[in-house]
């Protein structure tokens, strides 16, 4: 079958691939290398290896910069916004895909709309609405943004899982003894682990990368996430190319490490979330 | 004490009336099967005994105590589900220990009854797998089993063998008796199967479109069919029904072919009538009535020939092997007093 | 007994319904609160001029009407939409078509397929902050990789963010290296659920690369395709970090990188250069970019989903 025209095809395909995969990839290589080296030796040899792996720009970061403040928040931030909307979102879910009342397409349909929304566009009442509840400045505020922004597509993910899950299986807790609140922890919500997953993932993604919310509601230096603070940081070093490339591969290490060892549910969770 | 009464009781979903005025009375230990063609109400009724849907009108009451608005759990009985509703998380042990834990029964209790339903079942290798581990008779299996630690006053099955291949279905049709046996639980079975039915029930209820049609012993309802519709439903092949009247003591179809009547009935002429006959008590004979054959069906122990007579065709069946092919004339025999009769109304004829 | 019946039966209902109030009850208040609340508000506001953080007084259209007809907002605001226009374009083209191409070329499972997934999807996950700034770096006139590497075969690159004819390109760049795994990966999926049958019953039926690309994968990737379309459409027009990190708050030099976002933002929250901040106007504009989204949007919708239906 196989004959020398179409060996001759796949081979230039994959070499066209292979060069593709090179520039995705080489730029973030060029970056975490570049972190281990002297401004002179990036400007003079930007492409050889660094001379020595030393943490002389690691230690800079460390002593003079609130870095790890930054990424400690973001932490923070992103953690309690995926609690939330896993915790608030289930709950919702729950109500909404196992018990029949006489609201429920209606409460449904309000969380589908809301994901057709974009709240960057509602900035400047939101601004004011955290602003009249002293929430400008705050982490509550900015979580509270986070969850409202993704409740919508978590209750719209965990009703779809949770609807498919068999009505026997609660029926038998019943009948075993089981309350409403142990159906729903001890038998219904262990099954839906794989959605809340996907739930949190996608969510955690943007929420850990955004910098849009913080750039407006957040002012002090103490509270900044991660990319915002990036900012301030590259603002200071401006001069330092090889602080600069440590900063930024210090950033986009915690996200790398997780991709690289959950990357298929990162895939699944990301494009999911968008074909919503 | 644990007998089950079924009062007066309906179903109504929004406009529709799924379960009209039924009535069962289950003695304490007895195997009652439920059965009926799919959607005649079945399942709904066993779920109102479980207490897993409302009671629109009527009573249930379990041990002479209504329970029309007890709580499930508090009804004291256990439940296999068609697909089983096993816990998919946890363990087989973890599977049976569930009801018990929520009841606060000690530990030791907990063991040893998971133990013992255990070697009742042959589960013992299988306690910390998964369901997913499991085949479908093993499922099958850890679903009675987690009923039976329960110790219920009444087990309730539905239709619990329907995902088995055909095999594991008699052999746990088998077993699930022989456990009657040794429990005396009272039990509610559930299926669509007659076969299932006749084998397995003490009593069965027949059902269809939301009413009993007749309860009675598996044979009661074989011999004495109480209308056309439990005639036809019960036995395999089913009964030879043909439509006609009653011209001067015989019965004549509309093509003209007559076929005698049992001697003990006296009716007038002109009645229209449903004149049923098993096709395992007409045998082929040398004279009789005269048909042609138009199907053989062997299945190694037995025939089944399907015979035209006059427009009309009629199954018979023999235990053993017929020398006849299609196309061949034959003459049908039959003993006369196995005949059923049913009226306009498809009702049984009593002679 | 009796009395205990009766009990039961009235509080069971009422029960249930204070258990699902209860758990819908924190999702629908944080829905109400962040995003109904909000987003009712921001059209009100596009009516009224501002006084500080507080509506003042209602002006009608007049916040419409310096957005779209006054000098010299109405420029500033042509000036950066046609930058979104041609954003989109550019993805749409280059982003969206190389996308389409490898999605096939990963289709053929040729060895490392997998980890070429991986690989090419791993810039997604990272922040646009990140990347903007990275790419700010190489693309530096003197010190950059790009230009150190044009240095080799002795070519002079340009100052890539620094010249108004480069700019955007490079900017546009930049993102398609952003996000370029995404379309590839949904592209793929949707090429992946066409049933290996339908492939080989073309591929026997006589059909090349090219003719099995063209009569069979396109039409039947449609509704992928039609994903990925209104993505690129709703993401150029609110194109924002990325032009911000690499070009600045005025779409420097001199504007020539000026988006709606950045343009929004700036009339929102002023900015150290033009120091003007003016929620009313801000909100006119935030009611017009939604409009223009979601009125496109729906329209490019139907006429996708339509193509979609026809096959
Ligand atoms: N929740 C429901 N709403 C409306 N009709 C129902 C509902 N559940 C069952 N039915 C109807 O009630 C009838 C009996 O159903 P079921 O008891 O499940 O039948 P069976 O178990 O005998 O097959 C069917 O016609 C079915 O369509
Ligand atoms: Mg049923």
């Amino acid at each position: 079958m196989k004959n020398s025209s179409e060996w001759f095809k796949n081979g230039s395909i994959q070499a066209l691939l292979v060069l593709n995969a090179l520039i995705m990839l080489y730029p973030l290589v060029v970056m975490v290398l570049s972190s281990f080296k002297k401004n002179a030796e990036i400007f003079t040899a930007p492409f050889a290896l660094p001379e020595s792996f030393g943490f002389d720009n690691l230690q800079k970061v460390w002593d003079q910069t609130n870095f790890v403040r930054y990424m400690l928040n973001s932490l923070g931030v992103t953690a309690a916004s995926i609690v939330l909307i896993l915790v608030f979102g289930t709950m919702a879910a729950y109500a909404i895909a196992r018990y029949e009342f006489r609201w429920s397409g209606a409460v449904l349909m309000f969380f589908i709309s809301g994901m057709t929304i974009p709240l960057k566009l509602a900035i400047i009442p939101l601004f004011i609405q955290l602003d009249t509840l002293h929430l400008v400045d705050t982490y509550a505020g900015l979580v509270l943004v986070y969850v409202a922004m993704g409740l919508p597509s978590a209750v719209f993910i965990m009703t779809g899982f949770l609807r498919t899950l068999p009505r026997e299986l609660e029926e038998s807790a019943r009948i075993d003894g089981a309350n409403e609140l142990l159906i729903m922890l001890k038998i219904m919500l262990p099954l839906a682990r794989p959605a809340m997953v996907i739930v949190a993932i996608q969510n955690a993604v943007p929420i850990w990368n955004d910098f849009f919310f913080p750039l407006i509601l957040i002012t002090s230096d103490d509270l900044k996430t991660l990319p915002q603070g990036l900012t301030v940081f590259i603002g200071e070093f401006t001069t330092d190319w090889g602080v600069m490339f440590t900063g930024l591969t210090l950033a986009a290490l915690p996200i790398t490490l997780l991709y690289i060892v959950l990357s298929k549910q990162f895939i699944a969770g990301i494009t999911q979330g968008a074909v919503k | 004490m644990s007998s089950v009464q079924v009062r007066n009781v309906s179903k109504n979903y929004a406009q529709t009336n799924v379960i009209k005025d039924v009535s069962v009375d289950i003695p304490d230990g007895e195997f009652v099967v439920l059965v009926g063609p799919s959607g005649c109400g079945k399942s709904t009724l066993l779920r109102m005994i479980a207490g897993l849907e409302d009671i629109s009108a009527g009573q249930i009451a379990i041990g002479g105590n209504v329970i029309n608005d007890v709580a499930p759990k508090s009804r004291d009985i256990a439940m296999v589900f068609q697909n089983y509703a096993l816990y998919p998380h946890m363990t087989v042990r973890e599977n049976m220990e569930f009801a018990l834990q929520l009841k606060k029964v000690s530990k030791a209790e907990i063991d040893q009854k998971v133990i013992r339903a255990a070697d009742i079942l042959g589960l013992r290798e299988l306690l910390s797998r998964y369901p997913r581990q499991l085949s479908g008779g093993q499922r099958q299996r850890v679903a009675m089993g987690r009923a039976i630690v329960r110790d219920p006053k009444v087990f309730l099955f539905d239709e619990p063998l329907s995902n088995l291949d055909a095999k594991l279905r008699v052999q746990m049709r088998a077993e699930i008796k022989a456990l009657h046996q040794r429990l005396k639980t009272t039990t509610v079975y559930v299926t669509h199967d007659q076969v299932e039915a006749m084998t397995m029930a003490d009593r069965i209820v027949v059902m269809r479109s939301g009413v009993v049609e007749q309860v009675g012993t598996p044979l009661e309802l074989y011999d004495n069919p109480a209308n056309r519709f439990v005639a036809q439903f019960i036995g395999s092949p089913a009964m030879n029904i043909l439509e006609g009247e009653v011209v001067e003591n015989a019965f004549r179809m509309p093509d003209g072919v007559r076929l005698p009547l049992p001697p003990a009935a006296d009716i007038e002429d002109g009645r229209k009538l449903h004149y049923g006959i098993r096709p395992e008590h007409i045998a082929l004979a040398d004279r009789g009535v005269a048909g042609t054959v138009h199907l053989v069906e062997p299945t190694g122990s037995s025939t089944e020939v399907m015979v035209t007579v006059g427009v009309q065709q009629i199954s018979v069946l023999a235990h053993e092997r017929l020398p006849v092919r299609p196309g061949q004339h034959v003459h049908l025999s039959y003993d006369v007093s196995k005949v059923c009769l049913f009226d306009e109304r498809e009702q049984r004829v009593r002679i | 007994m009796n009395d205990d019946r009766r009990r039961a039966l009235i509080s069971q209902p009422q029960r249930r319904s204070l258990w699902i109030l209860f758990l819908l009850l924190p999702a629908i208040v944080v829905m109400t609160l962040f995003v109904v609340w909000p987003l009712l508000s921001a059209l009100r506001f596009a009516f009224y001029e501002f006084n500080g953080l507080s509506p003042s007084q209602f002006v009608g259209l007049e916040n419409f009407r310096k957005v779209l007809f006054e000098e010299p907002f109405s420029d500033w605001t042509y000036n950066a939409f046609c930058h979104n226009v041609i954003v989109f374009f550019a993805l749409m083209v280059f982003e969206n078509g190389t996308a389409f191409l490898i999605a096939f070329a990963l289709l053929k499972g040729l060895p490392g397929h997998r980890i070429h997934q991986v690989i090419i999807f791993l810039p997604v996950v990272l922040s646009s902050v990140i990347v903007g700034f990275l790419w700010k770096l190489f693309l530096h006139p003197m010190f950059g990789l790009v230009n150190g590497a044009l240095a080799l075969i002795d070519i002079q690159g340009p100052a890539w963010l620094g010249s108004e004819s480069t700019a955007l390109g490079s900017i546009i760049f930049a993102n398609i290296w952003h996000w370029l795994g995404f379309p590839t990966l949904v592209l793929l999926a949707g090429m992946q659920r066409i049933s290996a049958e339908v492939i080989e019953a073309a591929r026997l039926d006589g059909a090349g690369d090219y003719v099995l690309l063209r009569r069979i994968i396109w039409p039947l990737i449609a509704p992928s395709v039609t994903i990925v379309c209104i993505l690129t459409f709703i993401g150029s027009f609110n194109w924002f970090e990325i032009p911000y990190v690499m070009a600045g708050l005025t779409g420097s030099p001199g504007g020539s990188t000026d988006v709606l976002g950045l343009y929004f933002y700036r009339t929102a929250f002023g900015s150290v250069s033009s120091g003007i901040q003016d929620f009313g106007q801000g909100s006119a504009l935030a009611v017009l970019m939604f409009l223009f989204v979601a009125g496109f949007s729906f329209v490019g919708l139907r006429f996708l989903r339509r193509r979609e239906i026809q096959l």
